[in-house]
């Protein structure tokens, strides 16, 4: 046990490190800048650097070409990734990995091609009830929402009522529309239009992700996965966000001292800092038994739905009292503190809001269990 | 000062009106004569954009209704200024460059000599001069008395050296009053001038700084050996401090104005009428929480507005409003960021329908807590200048 521990350890410290290539810790965040509300808003060269890394395969098992790791290493990545505000859609390319055909996830994994699951159709929601898009006769239709980046990817793995379906951005009866996001990305509407598209599963999807056959119940649980690795992300900005304002707080004079010298702001500060450790509490204690073998699945959701809800409530309150300690400096839009609110309000309800995951944690939670 | 006027006044006295046939005249003056392209303007507009307003209320008179008649005003008292900016905000009408109004006729009218009101009065009037404020700068924000621009006597002109941060459409004026320290040696507050500087000047150089709503509403402004003549001090030199002081009047109440946040609870319920969360009990709840915090806020205003109506001067309790608003403001964004999820996250309006747009009211709402004093100067007020607390 020990020895697994410190190995795993040395692991995620060499990812961490790893890490520094795309984005160093505190490093400058103009490349984040540059692509802002451009198309596809991240960039194929960084992309191809990510699959160098081996992070792509970085959840597959050996056989499929991965390095096997677990959540607690994909968290600690996502947290650097988080930090250094990358805009490449890992998060949600990660997803589709282990479903994609073994020739075509060889080449997903390389970095050549870029595929991105296509689940979503309600806002702030983890898991459609009921997809209303179908996929019948070897054609999709209907349509997908908010899809991450959707500009960039080459193919969509698509969640149908029927089943997953993996269909080319480009083809027939596909027509995506984007709209900007305030962070300078984007997020894709998908219409399908009797879109010819390629079996992955045939479980049907009816009852949702949660109780559906081995295919669906492991998209379910690589949307969990999401889930908790979009946690690490936003602890990691959030952290940051945080540092950055003490710095503020330890340099910046008024009325002759440091503003950080002042109790009002000193008691803000120690209220941020409560929110942060609790945040990661919470994160560590999920990747942590979520890669336990004996954790239940229900125990894992649920403990993913109480790292999701705080961790996207966290996110948004660092941010945006990183603003208000700073004063007038943070809303300009040239100084780093509004890169990291605006990216909070763009992840913070991605795969599950804070709401969504409070109420799963209700449902999952034993009536009686804190009394 | 006789009561002859000086320049004559284009409207009739609407004082002698009572409150509710007043309200009627501006309602049906804004009806009539509104540009309708510009209501509700979803950021604060430049010169280029709403000068048309500002010539068809300076052709009407009422382009300054709180100066006297006798100097082109509209002579309003408080409580009928009130009733007038009530209704121009109720009917979305767009903040005008209104520093020369607000900041430099008052400050002429109380502290100029007759030459510089009768220069300065007439051109601010007709728009033929626009005004922007240089007080605050980058290392005198909070602690503006800090302030380090510089003016020094060489012969018959002041030469002026600093630099002025956050002068809101600096961009588009041609005269800026600022603050400027004359002597250094004395205690803070009481070695600063007050100035008019022409945007003209060799020397002044602007930086348009754009904000977190994208837009370039604020600037830099850079001034290097700016040299103005004598009569461009407004003023006792080194009284501009206690000059910018008094000039701080009545119109602090609107910082606590419910204005913002019963903008944003009434784009809150059309969000969730969107979302089809209206009659969702969670949605219920939290909706009637604001609506009792606007409700009680009103009520909290209005015995302010009564105090001013009753000839009282605004005392610091004012501070308590502008906390109140600001932040219920920030939580009402807050809920309908939190309500809204992916959309929320959104760079424009949701379907292009601009009540629909929470990402962009969650990002307006963040600098209400920051500017016109900070929440924390705010308490810093509430707690030693209403509460008498040591320290």
């Amino acid at each position: 046990m020990d020895e697994r521990l410190r190995s795993e350890d040395e692991t995620i410290r060499l990812l961490r490190e790893s890490a520094a290539a795309i984005a160093p810790r505190g490093g400058p965040l103009s490349r984040i800048r540059a692509l802002r509300f451009t198309l596809p808003g991240f960039s194929r060269e960084v992309w191809q650097e990510i699959a160098g890394l081996g992070w792509l395969g970085l959840r597959l098992s050996e056989a499929e070409g991965g390095a096997g790791l677990g959540m607690e290493a994909c968290c600690a990545l996502a947290e650097e990734l988080g930090q250094g505000l990358v805009p490449e859609p890992l998060i949600p390319a990660l997803i589709s990995l282990p479903f994609l055909p073994p020739a075509l996830r060889a080449q997903a994994v390389a970095g050549e091609i870029i595929v991105l699951p296509a689940w979503q159709e309600e806002p702030g929601a983890l898991g459609p009830p009921r997809p209303i898009t179908h996929f019948e006769r070897g054609v999709l239709s209907g349509q997908k929402r908010f899809v991450p980046m959707a500009a960039g990817a080459d193919y969509f793995l698509v969640a149908a009522a029927e089943g997953l379906a993996l269909v080319p951005k480009d083809a027939e009866g596909v027509s995506l529309v984007t709209a900007m996001t305030q962070d300078g990305g984007h997020l894709g509407t998908l219409s399908f239009e009797d879109a010819p598209a390629e079996p992955v599963s045939a479980e049907p999807l009816s009852a949702g992700p949660l109780s559906a056959g081995p295919v669906l119940a492991a998209f379910a649980a690589a949307l969990d996965e999401a889930a908790l690795a979009t946690a690490a992300y936003l602890l990691g900005l959030a952290d940051r966000a945080f540092l950055l304002t003490l710095d503020y707080l330890r340099t910046r004079e008024q009325f002759g001292r440091k503003i950080g010298t002042f109790q009002a702001l000193q008691h803000r500060a120690a209220d941020l800092k409560l929110a942060l450790e609790l945040t990661r509490a919470s994160l560590w204690q999920a990747a942590r038994r979520y890669d336990d073998p004996a954790t239940p699945p229900g125990e894992r959701q649920r403990l993913v739905s109480q790292a999701k809800a705080r961790a996207s409530r966290t996110a948004l309150e660092v941010t945006a009292a990183a603003i208000q300690l700073h004063g007038g400096i943070a809303y300009t839009d040239e100084y780093d503190a509004g890169l990291f609110l605006r990216k909070a309000m763009v992840i913070t309800p991605q795969f599950g809001s804070a709401d969504w995951h409070a109420r799963r944690f209700a449902e999952l939670s034993p009536p009686d269990e804190d009394l | 000062m006789s009561d002859a006027p000086v320049i004559p006044p284009r409207a009739p006295d609407y004082n002698p009106l009572d409150d509710e046939a007043f309200r009627e005249v501006v309602r049906e003056f804004l009806a009539e004569n509104y540009p309708p392209h510009l209501r509700f303007p979803p950021h604060r507009l430049h010169w280029a954009e709403c000068k048309e307003w500002y010539f068809i209320l300076a052709e009407k008179g009422w382009i300054a209704p709180g100066w006297p008649r006798q100097w082109g005003g509209m002579g309003l008292s408080p409580a009928k200024q009130i009733i007038l900016i009530e209704e121009f905000e109720r009917f979305g009408a767009a903040r005008l460059p209104d520093h020369g109004i607000v900041m430099v006729g008052p400050l002429l009218l109380r502290y100029g000599t007759d030459a510089q009101r009768r220069f300065f009065l007439p051109r601010i009037l007709s728009g033929e001069h626009i005004w922007c404020q240089g007080y605050s700068e980058p290392n005198a924000g909070s602690d503006l008395a800090a302030l380090r621009t510089e003016a020094v006597r060489e012969g018959e002109a002041w030469v002026i050296t600093g630099q002025k941060i956050w002068t809101t459409l600096a961009q588009d004026a041609n005269w800026m009053f600022l603050l400027a320290r004359t002597d250094k040696t004395a205690k803070k507050q009481e070695g600063i001038s007050f100035f008019l500087v022409p945007m003209t000047s060799p020397g002044i150089r602007v930086r348009p700084i754009v904000n977190l709503e994208l837009h370039d509403e604020f600037c830099e402004v850079f001034l290097d050996q700016v040299r103005v003549p004598l009569d461009h001090l407004v003023g006792e030199i080194n009284q501009g401090w206690s000059m910018a002081k008094a000039l701080l009047g009545f119109e602090r109440i609107f910082l606590g104005s419910p204005r913002q946040a019963a903008n944003a609870l009434a784009r809150l319920k059309a969000l969730a009428d969107h979302l089809g969360l209206a009659d969702d009990p969670h949605f219920q709840r939290r909706y009637t929480e604001f609506r009792l915090d606007l409700a009680d806020h009103r009520a909290l205003y209005a015995v302010h507005v009564a105090r001013l109506r009753e000839g009282e001067a605004l005392g610091a309790e004012v501070s308590m409003l502008k906390v109140h608003q600001s932040e219920l403001f920030q939580r009402i964004t807050a809920y309908m960021l939190e309500i809204a999820a992916e959309y929320g996250g959104l760079l424009e309006p949701i379907g292009g329908n601009r009540a629909l747009h929470p990402g962009g009211l969650f990002i307006q709402s963040r600098p209400v807590s920051i500017y016109g004093g900070t929440n924390e100067i705010q308490r810093n007020i509430i707690a030693k200048n209403v509460l008498d607390l040591p320290g």
